[in-house]
């Protein structure tokens, strides 16, 4: 049996991130998911993590570049949280051996116009 | 208006790549910076930076000084005053940090805590750092590059110098000292991450006017007679 959804006064507010991201190999949305959340556990700790409220809502395949592989996605966060959760992505560097760069260039309050970023 | 004076400058292409990126993520004005032995070298590339990039961002060149004798960073800055339009000097050893301080013709102490178990600053290298209008600058790639315990230290160096700033409010700016388009983040994220370590996003904002007031400062440098008296040309 699932649960009745809350009622909008008692439901969380979302911010939606337009993460843009390069790496030097190929990832999955999966890999992306654990990338997001080791950054900002690493970061800001688990305790501080838990508000946070991540999800990765859409991912995007973009381009292959001689330096790179570029990617874009649409990240949930808790509203009153978007700087930290900015600052743990921006502060990504490697990941397993390989060389990543993320940056927020969007930020929303819908899925909709998030995308405007992509 | 986002100025970051450390970009790390490289070959042209590099260069080119970096700018764009930069431009596509919101900076305004960016910097190359070179050592005191390619700086003669970057100089060549400023014709060819200017037709690729005119239209996409602003940009120029600052010297880098590396070294650990006093003598010859006061004599570098010295020969190339007129050529630079900001000269940073990498600190970390008290002694060159307490004689860039002490230089008025250095815009800027960059790193003050590199290398060092320490912030590499206290109130008297701060005093002296405001009566010579010398900039404490502090880099992004610091945070970047390193993890757990030397990133803590790292942040632990940068609150010290925070709480100077405050008690004695010396010049502070704030750049990414970026290799590749992988080291450039957005403005946003760049303030972000220097409010999570407990900068005031007023200080922020004055980091990155500070270093506009570097530039606009050394366009003039060669007309000032003294500290505060400068020749003008308009006969008014």
């Amino acid at each position: 049996m699932r649960l009745k959804v809350l009622p909008p006064t008692l439901r969380k507010n979302s911010r939606y991130l337009t993460v843009d991201i390069k790496i030097t190999s190929p990832i999955s949305k999966d890999d992306l998911v654990t990338i997001i959340w080791d950054a900002c556990i690493r970061f800001k700790g688990e305790c501080e993590t838990s508000n946070f409220y991540l999800w990765v809502m859409k991912f995007y395949d973009l381009e292959k570049t001689d330096d790179y592989y570029h990617y874009k996605a649409i990240v949930r966060c808790q509203r009153g949280f978007v700087e930290e959760v900015r600052s743990s992505l921006a502060l990504v560097n490697r990941h397993e051996g390989r060389k990543i760069s993320m940056t927020v260039v969007g930020l929303s309050g819908t899925i909709k116009s998030s995308q405007k970023y992509i | 208006m986002f100025f970051d004076l450390n970009i790390q400058g490289s070959g042209l292409e590099n260069n080119i790549k970096m700018a764009r990126q930069a431009s596509s993520y919101g900076w305004d004005h960016i910097n190359f910076s070179y050592n005191q032995n390619d700086f003669k070298q970057a100089l060549t590339l400023k014709d060819e930076l200017h037709e690729n990039l005119d239209d996409i961002i602003d940009f120029d060149f600052t010297l880098e000084i590396e070294s650990k004798n006093i003598n010859e960073i006061r004599k570098t800055a010295n020969n190339f005053r007129s050529r630079a339009s900001c000269i940073s000097v990498v600190g970390g050893d008290l002694k060159v940090n307490r004689a860039v301080v002490e230089n008025s013709k250095i815009d800027v102490l960059s790193r003050p805590y590199l290398n060092r178990y320490d912030a590499g600053l206290n109130h008297v290298l701060s005093k002296e750092a405001v009566n010579n209008n010398v900039a404490i600058e502090l880099c992004f790639k610091d945070l970047l590059k390193t993890y757990l315990a030397p990133r803590a230290k790292v942040i632990s160096n940068f609150r010290d110098i925070y709480a100077l700033h405050a008690k004695f409010n010396f010049p502070l700016i704030l750049s990414s000292r970026a290799e590749s388009v992988f080291d450039i983040k957005t403005p946003q994220d760049f303030v972000s991450v220097f409010s999570q370590t407990g900068l005031a996003h007023e200080d922020i904002e004055k980091s990155f006017k500070t270093a506009f007031d570097i530039l606009r400062f050394n366009e003039d440098r060669d007309k000032m007679i003294l500290k505060g008296v400068r020749r003008v040309d308009d006969e008014a």
